[in-house]
């Protein structure tokens, strides 16, 4: 296979990236002092990215960037229960992120829409996505700390298959990388090197996110990271988009979390004090400790016409049909059963929606079973 | 002091021993080991463990709780390698430990000593990170080839000589029924006695009040300690049973226990199919010999496909079926964490012990193991029945009711790691972030 030419981003983002006053805006917003807790928060991306690339070389996933944005030091085998459980989290939210965006129409075409991703560190969902949906008429938002979207644009400068995801090769797409290398922008893609807790205090969120199409229905993720922040700012950062960026617009707006639950038994008193002698807190985690909890947070939060939430072990049992579940089981013997219940019990997905002016646009979100009860 | 004791000295401190010198151990122990049968017959008392999972400061902790050795008789029903990060220093010390006392100790086969297991939940890298090379999996591979598949303990007691100084055990028990036997008593780590159940003494003329509670463990073990004083224990630990038992009521009618690691198999309608089986080989994907190593119980009626991708669900039924034709009273089996450490299902027909706990450092759970008295009613003479004991009588009549054994469980809770002078790396369990 002939190599693709590959445009030195370098000389790209020279002028061209500060011609733009959005940049301004994204350098300008990233004057949070970083503490040694944001650095373990940081490094949570790390674990996460790993478990992936874990959980593609044994085939559980599909994912071709796995590889790109991992450190190839760091790569590991997990154990078995871990890689169902990447596999559960990770089919799980392709799934509501595909309902969302539809199929396409018999004219080839979907409605535009547009996904704002929290804490998105490497996550490769951006690629996946913009490879599989020709066209995609899809914006592509990511928000994480400069020195997470710093490695993912170092990344997408080496990698040939990341720039070609992001149609960056064809000279029609402009791409603009920030001075300082930790913002991206090209039509469809935004990187934005932002501390979320900085967001509330922002006096002006479309310039904070100036390339955020405030009329397209939207969707935001959040995947274990909203939970870093103190119950305060993790509900600042979602009121952030729903009553100011988005506030006044009627376009539709749906959430979906993924996240730990359950920290008052055993098991979940355990992983609090495992994490916490990384330095890890997760601080919302007793806040919403229930699923009862997260459909209220969802409901309290303006998410009014929908709230539903289910743990990865109802998740493994009612959304995966029998013959994937038995293609998944045949990949690795997993004998841990107990221990796989508990791992799973304790991390659910949660997502609500509020309908706007398009009272069909989370209707694919409808028909997806929920788990009853606390 | 023989190499022997000093290569136990040594594990006991959580230190390797040479690879020659596990070589040497590992061709001792097959030597040993290929003369017992795939079923040992192990005498009461005994103290039956579960699964350890190369959590070396937890055996510890249980030898602490449970007596050391040669003192008390133990009984490992397998997994002792993978998961935990010192399944080496756990699994040579056990095999040191059966080489220097063979009749003190008996270990049989888990489904984690196996080459595909192992390679998949960490005992291979552990013997390449520690060893350099894959030598030493490979004799310990060789050894698991050669454990026995089951055990069958006989002349257990059917009463527990209660500990003595129990704080607590109205608060959870059943009340003591006049003249009762004392059935099951669960103990914490300290000693102390957390609940208790009895049932109403036999009496050979009328027909056996077989009163096999179904005890579920306590809630909170801890929640019923904080007491006044720590009780001593009386005697040896695992040695439970009184000196000259209660009188000439309680003669041996205690059923045989069959300890296996998972548990039955539709294959095996006796103990003695088992005895069948050539057992010297890696455990196959299918078949007796691994339903032994993989079955779980369930609720369910008959048999069921396991979830595990190997051996098979049973239920209630074919456990009771099973425990009549071959004069059981209890199957003890491992293989599944209960959060409680052990777990009575069947009406007390059979029993899961576990004894890794917190496993995996992750789990929060705590563990247990299960000690069986001695019955010294007989004169010490013990029906050595080889699991036929009283199937010859077809329907067990009045008086020859198999009534289960006392069952005594200390529940004990993961070690401190750090204040044994041992070395220990701060575990890192996985989770999703």
């Amino acid at each position: 296979m002939a190599a693709p030419h590959i445009p030195n981003l370098n000389t790209l983002r020279r002028g061209r990236g500060r011609g733009r006053g959005g940049l301004r805006g994204v350098d300008a917003s990233h004057g949070t002092r970083t503490t040694a807790k944001d650095l373990v928060v940081q490094g949570t991306d790390n674990d996460a990215s790993v478990s992936r690339l874990s959980a593609v070389e044994l085939g559980y996933l599909g994912d071709p960037f796995a590889k790109a944005l991992t450190a190839p030091e760091n790569a590991t085998r997990r154990l078995p229960i871990i890689n169902r459980g990447t596999y559960v989290r990770t089919t799980a939210i392709d799934q509501l992120v595909d309902r969302f965006l539809g199929l396409p129409s018999s004219g080839g075409t979907t409605q535009k829409k547009q996904i704002i991703s929290l804490g998105a560190g490497s996550d490769t969902r951006v690629f996946r996505l913009f490879t599989s949906r020709q066209p995609s008429n899809l914006i592509y938002h990511e928000l994480d700390f400069a020195v997470n979207t710093s490695a993912k644009i170092r990344a997408i400068r080496t990698t040939p298959i990341l720039q070609q995801a992001l149609d960056i090769e064809s000279s029609s797409n402009d791409v603009l990388v920030s001075e300082a290398g930790d913002a991206l922008h090209t039509s469809s893609y935004h990187l934005y090197p932002l501390d979320l807790r900085s967001l509330s205090s922002s006096s002006s969120p479309s310039e904070l996110l100036p390339h955020v199409d405030t009329t397209l229905p939207t969707l935001l993720i959040s995947e274990c990271c909203l939970i870093y922040l103190s119950p305060t700012e993790a509900t600042e950062v979602v009121s952030f988009f729903t009553e100011r960026l988005l506030g006044p617009q009627t376009a539709p707006l749906g959430l979906v979390l993924y996240e730990p639950i359950r920290p008052n038994d055993a098991f979940g008193r355990t992983m609090v004090s495992n994490l916490a002698t990384r330095g890890i807190q997760l601080q919302t985690l007793h806040k919403y400790a229930t699923l009862e909890a997260q459909r209220e947070r969802f409901r309290g939060q303006g998410f009014t016409s929908g709230q539903a939430v289910a743990d990865i072990e109802f998740i493994w049992n009612r959304w995966v049909d029998e013959e994937e579940k038995e293609r998944v089981s045949r990949l690795e013997m997993l004998d841990e059963m107990e221990e796989w219940q508990l791992l799973a019990r304790h991390y659910c997905i949660a997502w609500g929606w509020r309908e706007g002016d398009d009272t069909a646009a989370f209707n694919g979100w409808t028909t997806l079973p929920a788990q009853p009860g606390e | 002091m023989s190499d022997l004791d000093r290569a136990i000295e040594q594990l006991r401190a959580c230190r390797l021993i040479p690879e020659s010198q596990v070589r040497e151990l590992c061709y001792k122990a097959r030597e040993l080991l290929i003369e017992e049968g795939n079923v040992v017959s192990v005498d009461a008392p005994v103290t039956i463990c579960g699964d350890i999972h190369g959590q070396f400061h937890d055996l510890m902790e249980l030898f602490r709780v449970g007596g050391d050795v040669p003192d008390t008789n133990y009984l490992f029903m397998g997994d002792f390698v993978d998961r935990g990060f010192y399944s080496l220093e756990s699994f040579l010390l056990l095999l040191c430990l059966k080489v220097r006392y063979p009749d003190r100790i008996t270990l049989i086969r888990g489904n984690h000593e196996s080459r595909q297991i192992t390679t998949v939940y960490g005992f291979y890298d552990e013997c390449i990170r520690k060893y350099g090379s894959a030598n030493v999996w490979r004799y310990c591979c060789e050894v698991f080839d050669y454990l026995a598949l089951g055990a069958i303990v006989l002349g257990a007691s059917s009463e527990l000589e209660p500990t003595g100084s129990s704080m607590n055990d109205t608060t959870q028990s059943t009340m003591p029924i006049d003249d009762g036997e004392l059935e099951t008593e669960v103990l914490n780590s300290h000693g102390e006695v957390t609940s208790t159940s009895y049932r109403p003494r036999f009496r050979p003329s009328s027909v056996a009040s077989n009163d096999s509670r179904n005890i579920s463990p306590p809630r909170d073990i801890s929640a019923a300690s904080g007491s006044t004083g720590t009780p001593t224990r009386t005697g040896v630990p695992g040695t439970g049973a009184s000196a000259d038992g209660n009188g000439s009521a309680t003669t041996s009618r205690t059923g045989a226990v069959l300890c296996v690691h998972g548990g039955l198999s539709p294959l095996i309608d006796s103990v003695d199919k088992i005895r069948l089986i050539d057992r010297k080989q890696e455990v196959p994907h299918e078949g007796a010999m691994c339903d032994l190593l993989w079955s779980d119980p369930d609720e369910i009626e008959g048999w069921g496909l396991s979830p595990r991708g190997a051996g098979f669900l049973f239920g209630g039924d074919i456990v009771k079926q099973f425990n009549h034709l071959n004069g059981l009273s209890l199957v003890a089996r491992a293989h599944q964490l209960v959060m409680e450490g052990y777990k009575e299902m069947f009406d007390g027909g059979i029993v899961t012990v576990w004894s890794a706990p917190n496993y995996c450092y992750r789990c929060g759970n705590v563990a247990a193991i299960l000690e069986l008295g001695e019955d010294t009613s007989n004169g010490g003479t013990i029906a050595r029945s080889n699991g036929e004991y009283g199937r010859s009588n077809g329907v067990l009549g009045e008086g020859n009711t198999v009534v289960s054994p006392g069952r005594r469980y200390r529940v004990f809770e993961a070690a401190a790691q750090d204040t044994r002078g041992m070395p220990a790396k701060k575990p890192v369990a996985d989770y999703f972030l």
